[in-house]
């Protein structure tokens, strides 16, 4: 088992550090141009152009539709390095946000226009990490290799183009914009394909983000983008086959979960150095957690019946339950609609395992006694529907009794909590005000 | 007018020529993922027969009806001839409640035409609905249906053969499309790839079907057109089963341009691949 995941995401998590390594880098560069969805915008470009490739007859995945989705992008490449030059009148990210829509909408038209197959274009733009092979790897090592080698030859004018603010650049400065581009279009096209947009785009920012959170300097902003990163995907990785949840989303919900990680330690790192307290911190925090709670329970006095999300959480969390609430003959009603209605559903099942092995087993099922196990399915659910609405009155009706017992209580001490809260800062602020105005006299805690 | 080109091929084998058959899905298209163009607003407008899977499966038709102002057509009138109606379902959930009539209406497995035998139920309903609309043509629509229902009977008892040395064979699936047709030439289904549309296929679930196919020893996995094919080709990668990429639809791949074109390729290249042949 062990050795079968190992073999399962061996290639996967390396892939993902390759695409780390490359993308904070971009990252950092797209976050100086201030054009944080041009990856979008080229993405798009290329699916267009292997579109269109598709529907003038060449195979896709093909080394036809390979140059089409190239040529395209190239396209765009000159695109956003000469939108650079009129970005004084327009915003550059209003012409990436066009080329974007536009990319999309004549995707579209061409798939409409053309004969099957376009549509598997269409699905460019959604890859799978998890499906990533051995000769996926060694295309990207490729790749990127070139693309690495390219850019730590001429990093010193790729950096300046990207960190030079005046409007209108020189011709030299397009040319450095335009290899930019050009090599990024170039990676960002072969990443999406093989890990889907979301993905990429948090390859891209994410890391990036993080390393300028904590320095300004390119070097060292790379290298906690870079453990950032792989910090992130490993988390990603793991928490997909621990939760059993699919694999990118969870990975872009890991490099999220590392950038409030890091806005964390950055904001209490700052802290310790100039006025902003732990303790305050914890102070704003009850606060908010106490404004939440009289938010809540005010509801629940008012609509009992309504939905209930953190008194659920509350719930689930002590094993208080509505059920307390109830009459004992209530709470068997309760607890035998529950029971009936897992018997249902296992009823249910047991006709649908019954009728799918008759499918290749034994005697086959006559029309007669196949519409007699969907009624009888139907019914079922139909019923177990009906268990369900029980329940949902009863725990209705013990919700409406528990807020005198719960809500009530629970909105006074949150009241009480806030009023504190209030008037703390007040103190303080008369205390600062009295400060200012030039007495040492201080106001009674 | 019907709603997909299967429904279409069969009315027209079923009419035989006797009337015009549009489809509103173009072949070779996802039929979930349809987008209405303004041409099919006036073919719905002009319909004066409406034929539609059901189940869920063409619920855009009902907004496009609304939208082209023809009545006789719309949901309930004897103009729409909803075909789930005449085929006994698999997979019934009960759980989707119809906004209009507001009574269970019990959504089951959609893709009932691909079990052949129910094309006789469907070509009867058609037949009988197309004579009411045209009643001067049912001389020439009786003869055309009587000659494909001995087309019918004559096929599928050749796919009935041809794929009865398999019979009971272990499958993997990629999309949940497939039971009435496992159910009529007696293959087993064991597992699908993607059970959710969209949702891909977790690390733990690719590793469980691994090792379904091993301990199954399923030789095939049976994939659409449309379908993303990584997750497959990886499975097929790691356990040696051949992917077979089977039209879903009337004119899904080349070859299937008729109902009974499309049975004759899936079952030819299903009983190769079962039988070990690349």
């Amino acid at each position: 088992m062990i050795a079968d995941v190992l073999a399962l995401l061996a290639f996967p998590c390396i892939a993902a550090f390759i695409f780390v390594g490359m993308h904070t880098w971009l990252g950092l560069q797209v976050l100086r141009r201030k054009v944080i969805f041009a990856d979008l915008a080229l993405a798009q470009l290329s699916a267009l152009g292997a579109t269109v490739a598709v529907a003038i007859g060449h195979a896709p995945g093909s080394a036809g539709a390979f140059t089409y989705a190239l040529l395209f992008t190239l396209a765009g490449a000159v695109m956003l390095t000469l939108s650079r030059r009129v970005s004084v009148d327009v915003s550059q990210e209003a012409v990436i946000g066009i080329v974007y829509v536009v990319a999309t909408a004549l995707t579209v038209l061409v798939v409409d226009r053309s004969p099957q197959g376009a549509e598997h274009v269409k699905r460019m733009l959604v890859g799978s990490i998890l499906t990533i092979g051995p000769a996926d790897v060694f295309k990207l090592t490729l790749l990127y290799g070139a693309v690495g080698l390219l850019h730590t030859a001429f990093r010193r004018p790729i950096l300046a183009a990207a960190s030079d603010n005046r409007g209108h650049a020189s011709w030299t400065l397009t040319f450095w914009d335009f290899v930019f581009y050009g090599s990024f279009g170039l990676v960002v096209t072969s990443s999406v394909a093989l890990a889907g947009v979301l993905l990429v785009f948090s390859f891209l920012i994410i890391p990036a983000v993080i390393g300028t959170l904590f320095s300004r300097q390119i070097g060292a902003a790379l290298a906690i983008g870079w453990s950032a990163g792989v910090l992130a995907s490993l988390l990603g990785f793991g928490a997909s086959l621990v939760l059993d949840v699919p694999t990118g989303a969870a990975m872009v919900a890991a490099f999220a979960l590392v950038l409030v990680a890091a806005m964390l330690i950055r904001v209490f790192a700052r802290s310790s150095a100039s006025r902003l307290q732990p303790k305050q911190v914890a102070r704003v925090a009850l606060a908010v957690l106490a404004g939440a709670v009289f938010l809540e329970s005010c509801w629940l006095m008012l609509s009992p019946r309504g939905d209930h999300p953190l008194l659920a959480g509350f719930e689930v969390l002590t094993g208080i339950g509505p059920e307390r609430f109830l009459t004992a003959t209530e709470r068997s009603v309760y607890t035998d609609a529950a029971q009936t209605e897992l018997r249902n559903r296992g009823e249910v099942e047991r006709l649908r395992a019954l009728e799918r092995e008759a499918r290749w087993k034994g005697k086959e099922l006559g029309e007669e006694e196949l519409r007699r196990v969907a009624s009888f399915q139907q019914s079922f659910n139909e019923m177990g529907r009906g268990e369900r609405f029980v329940q949902d009155h009863l725990r209705a009706t013990a919700r409406a009794r528990e807020r005198w017992y719960v809500g009530l209580p629970a909105m006074l001490l949150s009241a009480l909590c806030l009023a504190w809260f209030i008037s703390g800062v007040r103190k303080r602020r008369a205390r600062v005000s009295t400060g200012r105005r030039g007495g040492d006299v201080t106001v009674a805690p | 007018l019907a709603t997909t080109p299967d429904l279409k091929s069969i009315a027209e084998s079923v009419t035989g020529g006797a009337v015009r058959v549009e489809t509103l899905v173009p072949p070779g298209t996802d039929a979930e993922a349809f987008e209405p163009r303004p041409s099919h607003l006036g073919l719905v407008r002009d319909a004066v027969l409406v034929i539609r899977v059901g189940l869920g499966f063409d619920d855009w038709l009902d907004r496009l009806i609304v939208q082209s102002g023809n009545t006789r057509v719309q949901r309930g009138a004897e103009a729409q001839l909803d075909l789930s109606k005449e085929v006994a379902l698999l997979e019934v959930q009960g759980r989707s409640v119809e906004q209009q009539s507001g009574h269970a209406h019990g959504a089951a497995n959609p893709h009932y035409w691909l079990d052949p035998a129910n094309a006789e139920a469907m070509g009867a309903v058609i037949a009988e609905a197309v004579v009411r609309v045209a009643p001067e043509k049912r001389a020439s629509i009786e003869a055309s249906h009587d000659r494909f229902r001995a087309e019918l009977k004559a096929r599928l008892e050749r796919w009935t053969r041809a794929l009865e040395p398999h019979r009971g064979a272990p499958i993997v699936a990629y999309h949940n499309s497939w039971p009435y047709f496992a159910r009529r030439f007696r293959l087993n289904i064991v597992d699908v790839i993607e059970p959710k549309e969209g949702v891909p296929p977790t690390a733990a679930r690719l590793l469980s079907l691994a090792a379904t196919i091993r301990s199954k020893k399923v030789r095939v996995i049976v994939h659409e057109p449309f379908e993303p094919m990584e997750a497959s080709r990886s499975l097929s990668q790691r356990t040696g089963a051949q992917v077979v990429v089977l039209a879903p639809s009337v004119g899904g791949a080349p070859g299937t341009e008729t109902y009974f074109a499309l049975f004759d390729r899936n079952v030819d290249l299903l009983g190769k691949a079962l039988a070990g042949q690349p």
